[in-house]
Order: structure tokens, then C-alpha cells, then sequence
């Protein structure tokens, strides 16, 4: 995987998380997962399809979530609720929504499907490479971005 | 009479946070969709003065909604808001007939304006 996809995932992550906590995140070291993994306890799913294609994955903790939630909602989180969660399922079409306008700005088209949010830690994700992965900090916590994608060799012979 | 706003989002998160900022702008939420194919339906069931609406959702995305929209009522307004900001969909969706684009995430002023330049109240 090219490590210049995982950067609009980056930037994305910092302007729509900078929006919601009111401070620019930091970023962690680059680092790279398997192809299988296991979920942290809050993670959403978001597929990436196109000239390029894979997954993008957003792992948190459950306190994080509450906290990110919050914040999005504007109010205390103390159960990941359905709308709570679907905030946090947002934050994910947001940051990949974001990062696919970016990719775009650098010639690569793609869509991406409607996120999903699993509750519960050591789901085990499969991938078909592996994944590069960055800590995002933040001060209501930490969100790991795994970004999993690979150029589409069909659609680019097409 | 307020002026009548349809909000479509697959997320329940951004319709309640939608619908709080027109609301507390004065204008009333006619209905609510979380699907493009719903949001057609409802369309003809409440004929709102406006629709604000996603793109990435399931069963009917946004721009084809808006597209079968305003293939009924060619008057109607159609307003994007969504995450993804690419050229392409932007462009798609203006020569379709949508007035506004809003990417999310936004300002509550963002949707305010885009919604009272699009009815002309702004």
C-alpha cells in the first residue's frame, strides 16, 4: 500500500475531530497492522471503492467514543446509545467522506460506502493487505486509523 | 408561516442536529427520510419548501434522489450536504438542478445560509 493514501485519512482526521474537541490533535507513529486484526472496543468501517479500493478503519476505545460523542452532541455521554453511536458512525463517514475529497484532489476517484460501527473488542477484521496505521491524540482521548486500500487494477486497465 | 424543510441522513445523529439548527432558525422540519427512495416518497407526500440531503446512503443515494426530485417537480429545492466534497459529485450535482452544497462537517451558519439563499429568505 502506498503510504501516501493514509495521509488525506490524516488531515481529514485532524479537521473534523479539530471542529468537534476544539484542538488540533497530535499525531502518533506510522506503523503497520496485519492483514487480520482484532477491533479495538468502538470501531467503525468504512469501505473505499474506485481507482483505488480497500477499507479505512476508526478504533477506539469505548470511553473515547463516549467523550468523542459528546462532544459531536453537544451533551454528556455516559452509554453508547443508538444516537450516540450513530454520532460516532458520522465521525467516520465525515473523516472518510473528507479523505476521499482529498484523494480526488490528487487523481484518485473513489466512493465510499456507508459506515458500520462495531461494539465489543477482539472482532477479528480480515483485510486483503495490511493495514498502516497512525494514532490520532486528542484531548478526549485517542482514535487509531488503520487504512487497508489498494490501487484497483481492473478499474485502472479500464 | 415558516417555510417547511425535509431532512434526509441515514445517520439519526445529523437529522437531530439538522433539524436543531432549523428549528431554532424558525423554520419547521416537515419530515424526515434516511434513504434516498424515502426521501422521493416523502417529497410527494409533504411537498416541502425545501430538502436537505446526504449523499452516501443506502438503498438510494442522495444525487439519484435528487435527480428523480426534480425530474417531478422541476421547481423543487434541493439542497446536498454531505461529506464527501469532490469536484465531480459538485458538479454533478449542480447540473442536476441542487442549489446549494454543504460539506459536512459544518458550522450551523453554513446550513442556515445555504438554506435561506435557497428559499430567499437569507
Amino acid at each position: 500500500m502506498k503510504v501516501d493514501f493514509i495521509d488525506p485519512f490524516l488531515s481529514a482526521a485532524f479537521t473534523v475531530l479539530e471542529m468537534f474537541t476544539g484542538e488540533r490533535p497530535q499525531r502518533g507513529q506510522l506503523a503497520i497492522r496485519n492483514s487480520t486484526f482484532t477491533t479495538q472496543q468502538v470501531t467503525i468501517v468504512a469501505g473505499v471503492n474506485g481507482v483505488i479500493e480497500g477499507v479505512s478503519l476508526y478504533g477506539m476505545s469505548l470511553e473515547s467514543a463516549q467523550k468523542i460523542a459528546g462532544a459531536m452532541m453537544g451533551s454528556q455521554v455516559t452509554e453508547l446509545d443508538d444516537m450516540a453511536t450513530s454520532a460516532i458512525c458520522e465521525l467516520g463517514n465525515m473523516i472518510t467522506g473528507n479523505a476521499t475529497t482529498l484523494l480526488s484532489q490528487n487523481g484518485y476517484q473513489v466512493d465510499i460506502t456507508p459506515p458500520s460501527v462495531i461494539k465489543g473488542p477482539h472482532v477479528e477484521v480480515c483485510t486483503k493487505i495490511p493495514a498502516l496505521v497512525v494514532p490520532v491524540l486528542t484531548p478526549l482521548g485517542n482514535l487509531e486509523i488503520n487504512v487497508a486500500l489498494e490501487e484497483n487494477a481492473m478499474r485502472n486497465a479500464a | 408561516m415558516s417555510k417547511r424543510i425535509l431532512v434526509v441522513d441515514d445517520a439519526m445523529f445529523m437529522r437531530a442536529t439538522v433539524k436543531r439548527i432549523l428549528e431554532q432558525a424558525g423554520y419547521e422540519v416537515a419530515g424526515e427520510a434516511e434513504n434516498g427512495a424515502m426521501a422521493v416518497e416523502r417529497y410527494g407526500e409533504l411537498k416541502p419548501d425545501a430538502v436537505l440531503m446526504d449523499i452516501t446512503m443506502p438503498v438510494m443515494d442522495g444525487i439519484s434522489a435528487a435527480k428523480a426530485i426534480l425530474q417531478s417537480d422541476p421547481g423543487a429545492i434541493v439542497l446536498m450536504c454531505t461529506a464527501l466534497g469532490q469536484q465531480n459529485l459538485v458538479i454533478e450535482a449542480i447540473k442536476a438542478g441542487v442549489k446549494d452544497y454543504i460539506v459536512k462537517p459544518f458550522q450551523p451558519d453554513r446550513v442556515l445560509e445555504g438554506v435561506g439563499k435557497a428559499l430567499g429568505v437569507a
